[in-house]
């Protein structure tokens, strides 16, 4: 409204002194921030207008359907026409799935455009909302009678919305007012705009999809290990694997996550093996597994794995080379190599909607610390990583 | 993966878990664990039945801010993170010490014109929540009375423009203005002044 004013404009500037420019380092800032938080700041908007909307079907600001100019749209200090834009999008649509609200928007070019009125008193430049009496002496008085003023703003860790509804006469009374507010320790409800109900609903109806969502879950992952070349340079094959088995979480928060599994790999002229394993994994990014982030677990695994096939004579403490390896082949053609070791894993798990997986680990195998036919990725001493892994698991 | 074992990665002041900056972007307060259970179910447990009266436990609830604390100027952040609380403290003061059934106008002086916005609109909408007839009417002095006022201290600038508005009848018997403002660019405080019938009163 005062920016409108030309008058008081000039009145502003010479009861304060302007503010000197920001730095361009603190502009480059807050661009890089703003497309960060922009989504959480609108989704936590759209719910702001959710239970605006709400509250309109509660206790409808007017008796009858009454057109109204949404005149103003305020979005927080520092951001810009785009999360403006989107916001007026969303209001009109749960304003016109709603039509029990009362509230009907209106299209009024003149309401909002700069207007100059020159009377008796002087001449004053302002949007058409703040001018009624222009409007009216232009003859482009609207349909509606009344504008709707919402502005955001970001208070600490809430985020406040201030409404505000004038009616469109000379001395411009506020015919209605509404603070509105939510915070970054509450989610966004995401409400859908056609069965609008009350954020304590919502809520209930949130935590209880988390409350009936069950412990237990059965992953089937793909993966793939492959080893590092030990001094004769003699590449093992990567291991496809395909596992399955089940997982539980210790409780509805999913923080903590017991599982086990069993899988099997299988390489023409090369290996057959399976393997059974026991994870523990915790969550990472938060107390709670959310429905709506990506949750990132840290694991620790330990699992049997047995290989049949020529691949396993790369598991043994005996150095073998290509022309042993040959040989071992041709002499014994009906003698099948096998290997069994225990392994153990660490690794990071990222999960989206504890629905699908995507995984990264390092494995040792202890039985194999003297083995010269693997290499080490990674080789702490004591502990040495010969395998790497990466799997993708689908949780049903 | 130990400092979520230990907990350390909840504990919100800085250390090997947050740096300063991180610390500084929470908002925390203390809440008791009868309301910090109500609230955060999951995290807080409940109170025990036979819990001892005295033995009160308290949970520290620490909430990001929304936009880092650097990342708007550092005046104009001081100002919108405590917008409510402060303006809701002078439109109770103001509208204690103005009683009656006035008309209410209301305006803010600060540099930042989107701030000013802010500011007016948190007084406008505070004061009619709190059942004052509010108006969205901004009033105005013509551009010689500008001219002086902008001449004059603030001490002195907003007692002559409150005068003026009354002489010039911008507000009659039945209006009040709520002026709010920083007095000096420096300060992070919002003061208010009252205009009724072209006296100037301030009320913080």
């Amino acid at each position: 409204m005062k920016r409108a004013l030309l008058a008081m404009l000039v009145s502003s500037v010479a009861f304060a002194n302007p503010d000197p420019k920001t730095p361009d380092a603190q502009r480059a800032q807050i661009e890089a921030v703003r497309a960060e938080i922009a989504a959480q700041i609108q989704l936590q908007a759209y719910d702001l207008i959710d239970e605006l909307v709400f509250e309109w079907l509660q206790n409808p600001p007017f008796g009858v359907a009454t057109p109204l100019v949404l005149a103003d749209v305020g979005v927080p200090v520092s951001f810009g026409s785009g999360l403006q834009a989107l916001i007026e999008n969303h209001l009109t649509s749960v304003v016109l799935k709603n039509p029990r609200s009362n509230v009907v928007l209106t299209h009024c070019p003149a309401c909002t455009a700069m207007v100059v009125h020159s009377g008796a008193k002087g001449t004053v430049v302002s949007r058409g909302v703040d001018s009624p009496e222009a409007l009216a002496e232009a003859g482009t008085a609207a349909q509606s009678k009344h504008a709707l003023f919402l502005d955001f703003e970001v208070e600490g860790s809430a985020m406040v919305l201030r409404v505000r509804i004038t009616s469109l006469e000379p001395s411009l009374p506020i015919v209605y007012a509404k603070t509105l507010t939510t915070s970054t320790g509450s989610a966004a409800l995401l409400r859908t705009g056609d069965r609008l109900k009350s954020a304590a609903d919502a809520r209930k109806e949130y935590t209880d999809i988390l409350e009936n969502r069950s412990t237990w879950t059965i992953p089937i992952k793909v993966g793939v290990k492959t080893y590092p070349p030990g001094f004769q340079s003699i590449p093992a094959p990567p291991f496809i694997w395909i596992s399955g088995g089940v997982e539980a979480g210790f409780n509805q928060a999913r923080a903590w996550l017991a599982s086990f599994s069993v899988g099997v790999s299988w390489a023409p002229q090369s290996h057959t093996a399976w393997s059974a394993q026991a994870r523990v994994a915790r969550l990472l990014t938060g107390t709670v597994s959310s429905l709506t982030h990506p949750d990132l677990y840290f694991f620790l695994g330990a699992s049997i794995v047995s290989v049949y096939g020529n691949s396993a004579l790369l598991f043994s403490d005996d150095d073998v080379s290509i022309d042993e390896l040959t040989r071992i082949i041709t002499n014994n053609p009906n003698q099948t190599p096998s290997r069994t070791f225990g392994a153990f894993q660490i690794g990071l798990e990222l999960r989206v909607k504890n629905r699908i997986g995507v995984g990264v680990y390092l494995e040792t195998i202890p039985a194999l610390a003297s083995d010269r036919n693997i290499g080490n990725y990674l080789n702490l001493g004591l502990l040495r990583f010969q395998t790497f892994g990466a799997e993708v698991s689908f949780c049903f | 993966m130990a400092l979520v074992l230990s907990g350390c990665a909840y504990d919100p002041s800085p250390g090997l878990s947050h740096t300063r900056r991180e610390a500084r972007n929470f908002e925390c307060q203390r809440l008791g664990q009868e309301e910090a259970h109500d609230r955060y179910p999951g995290d807080i447990p409940p109170v025990p039945p036979r819990q001892m009266a005295q033995a009160m436990t308290e949970a520290l609830v620490c909430e990001p801010r929304f936009i880092s604390i650097d990342d708007r100027a550092p005046r104009d952040e001081a100002i919108l993170s405590t917008l409510r609380r402060d303006v809701g403290a002078l439109t109770e003061l103001a509208s204690t010490l103005t009683p009656g059934a006035l008309v209410w106008h209301v305006d803010a002086f600060y540099p930042e014109q989107a701030v000013a916005s802010k500011i007016s609109i948190a007084a406008k909408t505070e004061l009619f929540e709190r059942g004052r007839a509010v108006s969205d009417r901004v009033p105005t002095l013509a551009a010689g009375d500008i001219s002086v006022l902008s001449r004059l201290p603030p001490n002195q600038a907003y007692a002559t423009a409150c005068t003026r508005y009354f002489a010039e009848h911008v507000l009659g018997e039945h209006d009040v203005f709520l002026g709010l403002m920083v007095v000096d660019p420096r300060e992070t405080q919002l003061h208010a002044g009252v205009c009724q019938a072209g006296k100037w009163r301030w009320v913080q």
